[in-house]
């Protein structure tokens, strides 16, 4: 999800995609927000996102994070995972008992 | 892949600390800033609006928590912190810490000490590639599994067997006479003769020039070229590189240096390290049996054989294959062969089978080690009350939600540091006695050739020193650690006497007691039994006479003298010596009693006697002496007739036997008179015409069969004389010198010395020394047990201070008390002493099979030793005892 966000948006603050995410899902993922960070530096230290300071909305420093080469790579390979994931799930909903017989 | 470099990021990351925390702070500050302001917007009051964000955000310790955890590496920092906490734990209590510091340092200095002895003389790797191929050849008999061979058999074996990549052999290190330019008087030095594929077979490239080539070795005395030690090399020519090709003299003979052997190889031997190495093929310059042909005889047994097993090749493969060239040497040669086989060992077996004293290092490691586990359970008394000091630190900890394990991991940390820090004293002891072997206090070998103490402190010893400073900090430290860590947190927060009376905790220290009343016991009495042994081999009455001697050695062949040359100048020497005013007596003999150099053997069959269907012939160590020996050396001639000057080359052989051997094979009647055969039943017959009390001809060794036969029917090049003096015999040396001068300049004398004192030094040097080693090993431990029992028994006292105290106030009288406390003491006292009894006896018993060979049970010791401990740890209950005793009621109720 911080993948795609950043994806479509491309450089974004924490907040930013806090917020992104919590509008995308219409407030059903509304997680402690701080949890994001720890999986911000996971991502960081992987290589799939990078970090610099710029300055918010409101004039602070804050730190945007942008994906990278990687990142997209990553992203693209886990979008057709789940890709096929959800189909797989989907045809498993879509099928009907005469469909066996 | 993604984890590989998540943990580079981590590793980078770990240096800049601060930095990142101060990111993250930033970062939620700013989060929380600009939710707080949509809020705003949204229309809530600003202090709702924070607190909602807030709200929002989660918990913000939690997050940086796991955010530190994701960020760093949590098991490298925990330790460092660790560490750093122990560090400033330790440093509280400095007397504490350099108490177990030197306790432990003792301990592993002494155990690091010993197994380099062992080390050195059964473990450590020949000093070539792959030396675990390369495996011992021995011929063997009845009476030994390590004989040589023959220049013959080693030539059979090297062509007939499949199973090697070569197959070496050499003689033993000799001393030759080396003199760098012609005409200069030689000066003996160590040289080894080697078969020509030696170095090729080992697999060592000389750092200077080549080894020999195989046709070096192929035709007797063709090629006279040889091979530098690294040692020679440096000291004698000053690692001068343009002596490859230079001309030197060996034993008056001219040879081409053609090479110098790397540092890396000293030689193959244990104890020393050649100066040089020649081929086989010169072997009539050096010393061989001059009474046989070394190139044909095949009972000239004088070769060592080696050989490097084929990759593919086993062990078994190469026995069996020996095995059957035996048997075809048996069959074919059945006078020199018979009952004879072949065995080959691996580097191990070899060095347990050649030399036996490595059983004393053995011993040495076993003590050592049992002084390094009384310092363990000296230390871990201490660290224990030490955690019990530090309960309700611990208790807080605990209740702080500290997991136990990262608490046992916090507490083995500090003894893992304490035990470290005794391993480099430790190791700096070690050094200290491996130096002071080297330092010529202790040993001097009595022997002009370059012979070294092989125990050194090296990478293998080193690790040794590290394994033993985590194996003795887990030790000390886990019982400890996991004990205090399991503490009843109510009632250890309630007050500082966590010490809540419970049968298992008190049964741990109760262990630690019963344990070092035996070690120490243990120890004890091995060192008293080992000191004995010693003393009892030193004061035992060797039968020859030591003092008012001295002794002189001479080897003409270092010169160049043919045999009746030198018959002549033994002959001539003795008639000038006699005139040497001073000089009661003159003795010529092979070998001295006690010597460096190993006795001759003589093989023979008693006549008349009905020979087992096995055995060929007997065996016995033997002298060659001359007419004044018996009287020089003042050993009584029982029966017969000592040698004259009429028994010559020209009148029948006889012989004087001591009287182990003729009691031995002829046990009813008088030996004298009686013949020998030599070699087999058909070989040449020696009339026995005298029997000689039996002497202590060896050291350590229980007395065995013995023949002396004269020097004039059997002649030896190199001879020891002996001059019985009336005064101090080194006055003698100056008279002797210029008769020698006289006769022949150019002949050197060697080992010329006082024979007392190199008596000393063969004899009483070593034993002494071990006395002083166990001698102090035993002290340490029981110094060590005593502070230790001392520590724990008042420490068990002080825990019960305020039971006491109860007891007392409840109007128990102070003896009560006393026998209270003491009677404790002396149950565990008494079961240590049980179990350190049985210990003691079983190691006596091994003792006794490995190296004395007393047979039964030392009795004086156990008197000696048990009550001395009981004294000693009944004293440390008292005191304590005495102390406890002695509180007023009321201050053990209001204790702490």
């Amino acid at each position: 999800m911080v993948l795609k966000t950043l994806d479509v948006l491309g450089s974004l603050h924490g907040y930013g995609i806090a917020r992104r995410i919590e509008q995308i899902s219409g407030d059903l993922l509304a997680v402690n927000q701080g949890t994001l960070y720890p999986v911000l530096l996971r991502l960081e230290q992987e290589g799939a996102i990078a970090s610099e300071w710029g300055a918010s909305e409101n004039n602070r420093r804050a730190r945007f994070y942008r994906l990278t080469k990687e990142g997209r790579k990553q992203l693209q390979a886990e979008t057709q995972d789940w890709e096929q994931t959800a189909a797989i799930i989907g045809r498993f909903f879509e099928a009907k008992a005469e469909d066996l017989s | 892949m993604n984890s590989l470099r998540r943990f580079f990021a981590r590793l980078s990351s770990y240096g800049a600390q601060r930095e990142q925390d101060e990111r993250l702070r930033e970062e939620i500050e700013g989060h929380i800033a600009l939710q707080t302001s949509e809020n705003v917007r949204a229309g809530l009051s600003p202090v709702e609006a924070r607190r909602r964000a807030i709200l929002k955000f989660g918990g913000v310790e939690g997050i940086k928590q796991e955010y530190r955890a994701k960020r760093g590496l949590p098991l490298v920092e925990n330790f460092v912190q660790d560490v750093r906490f122990a560090l400033r734990s330790l440093r509280r209590t400095p007397g504490l810490t350099a108490f177990v510091v030197i306790t432990l340092a003792l301990g592993i200095g002494m155990t690091s000490a010993t197994f380099s002895m062992v080390d050195a003389l059964i473990f450590r790797p020949y000093p070539v590639p792959r030396p675990g191929s390369v495996v011992s050849l021995a011929s063997t008999t009845h009476d030994s599994p390590f004989d040589d061979f023959s220049y013959r058999e080693y030539l059979e074996i090297r062509d007939k067997t499949t199973s090697y990549d070569g197959v070496i052999a050499n003689a033993s290190m000799e001393a030759v006479g080396f003199s760098a330019e012609a005409g200069t008087t030689p000066r003996i030095k160590g040289g080894m003769m080697v078969s020509g594929n030696y170095f090729h077979v080992l697999g060592v490239e000389p750092r200077l020039g080549r080894g020999f080539r195989e046709d070096e070795d192929q035709v007797s005395g063709r090629n006279p070229v040889v091979v530098l030690g690294p040692d020679f090399w440096r000291h004698e020519f000053a690692s001068d590189p343009s002596v490859l090709g230079k001309t030197v003299l060996l034993n008056g003979t001219k040879f081409t240096v053609i090479g110098v052997a790397p540092d890396s190889f000293p030689g193959m031997l244990t104890f020393g390290h050649p100066d040089f190495y020649m081929p086989l093929a010169m072997a009539h310059v050096f010393s061989t049996n001059i009474q046989k042909n070394f190139f044909e005889d095949r009972d000239d047994r004088e070769l060592h054989l080696k050989a490097r097993l084929k990759p593919g090749a086993t062990l078994d493969q190469a026995r069996n294959e020996l095995a059957v060239i035996a048997k075809d040497f048996e069959r074919e040669y059945p006078d020199t062969n018979r009952s004879r086989g072949a065995a080959v060992y691996t580097h191990f077996q070899a060095r347990t089978i050649e030399d036996q004293n490595w059983k004393f290092g053995v011993i040495f490691v076993i003590l050592a080690l049992a002084v390094l586990l009384v310092a363990c359970t000296n230390v871990a008394g201490l660290l224990l009350s030490r955690a019990r000091a530090r309960a309700r630190e611990i208790a807080v900890r605990l209740a702080l939600g500290a997991g136990r394990l990262r608490l046992i991991r916090l507490l083995l940390t500090e003894s893992l540091i304490l035990a470290s820090l005794g391993g480099v004293a430790g190791i700096a002891i070690g050094y200290g006695v491996i130096e002071w072997f080297h330092s010529k206090d202790s040993i001097v070998f009595a022997t002009e050739l370059p012979v070294a103490v092989p125990f050194q402190m090296d990478t293998r010893v080193l690790l040794a020193c590290v394994a033993l400073s985590v194996f003795s900090a887990l030790l000390c430290g886990l019982a400890p650690a996991l004990q205090s860590t399991r503490v009843d947190l109510v009632n250890a927060l309630k007050s500082a006497d966590v010490d809540v009376p419970g049968r298992k905790r008190l049964w741990g220290r109760n262990m630690l007691v019963v344990a070092q009343v035996s070690m120490s016991l243990m120890l004890l009495t091995a060192s008293f039994l080992m000191a004995r042994g010693f003393q009892r081999s030193l004061l035992e009455d060797t039968g020859f006479s030591k003092d008012h001697l001295l002794m002189t050695s001479f080897d003409p062949r270092l010169i160049q003298y043919n045999a009746a040359k030198t018959q002549q100048f033994y002959k001539l020497l003795v008639e000038r010596m006699r005139e040497i005013p001073g000089v009661q007596s003159v003795a010529l003999t092979q070998n001295i009693p006690v010597g460096v150099d190993d006795f001759d053997g003589v093989a023979f069959v008693p006549d008349g006697f009905q020979m087992p269907p096995d055995r060929a012939n007997f065996n016995s160590t033997m002298d060659t002496v001359d007419e004044g020996y018996f009287e020089t050396m003042g050993v009584p001639i029982l029966r017969g007739r000592a040698f004259q000057a009429s028994d010559t080359a020209d009148t029948p052989r006889v012989a004087i036997v001591n009287e182990h051997l003729a009691k031995h094979y002829w046990p009813a009647g008088n030996a004298v008179g009686k013949y020998i055969r030599l070699d087999s039943g058909a070989g040449t017959p020696v009339e026995i015409v005298g029997v000689a009390q039996t002497i202590k001809s060896q050291s350590m060794q229980s007395p065995m069969d013995f023949v002396y036969m004269p020097l004039a029917q059997h002649p030896v090049a190199r001879m020891v004389l002996m001059l019985h003096s009336s005064g101090d015999p080194l006055e003698l040396v100056q008279p002797v010198k210029e008769v020698v001068r006289s006769l022949d300049p150019n002949l050197p004398m060697l080992l010329t010395r006082s024979y007392e004192e190199f008596y000393l030094n063969q004899v009483v040097r070593g034993p002494r020394i071990a006395i002083d080693l166990v001698g102090s090993m035993g002290l340490v431990g029981l110094l060590l047990a005593v502070a230790g029992l001392y520590g724990l028994v008042a420490y068990n006292v002080s825990c019960r201070t305020r039971e006491i105290g109860i007891r007392i106030a409840l109007g128990a009288a102070s003896s009560d008390v006393l026998r209270l406390v003491i009677g404790k003491g002396l149950v565990l006292v008494g079961f240590g002493t049980a179990i350190g009894l049985a210990m003691g006896f079983a190691l006596e018993q091994l003792m006794n099979s490995m190296l004395f060979d007393s047979g039964g049970v030392d009795i004086l010791a156990y008197v000696t030793v048990v009550p001395a401990m009981f004294l000693v740890t009944m004293l440390a209950a008292y005191l304590p005892a005495r102390r406890a005793a002695q509180i007023a009621p009321t201050q053990a109720l209001r204790y702490e």
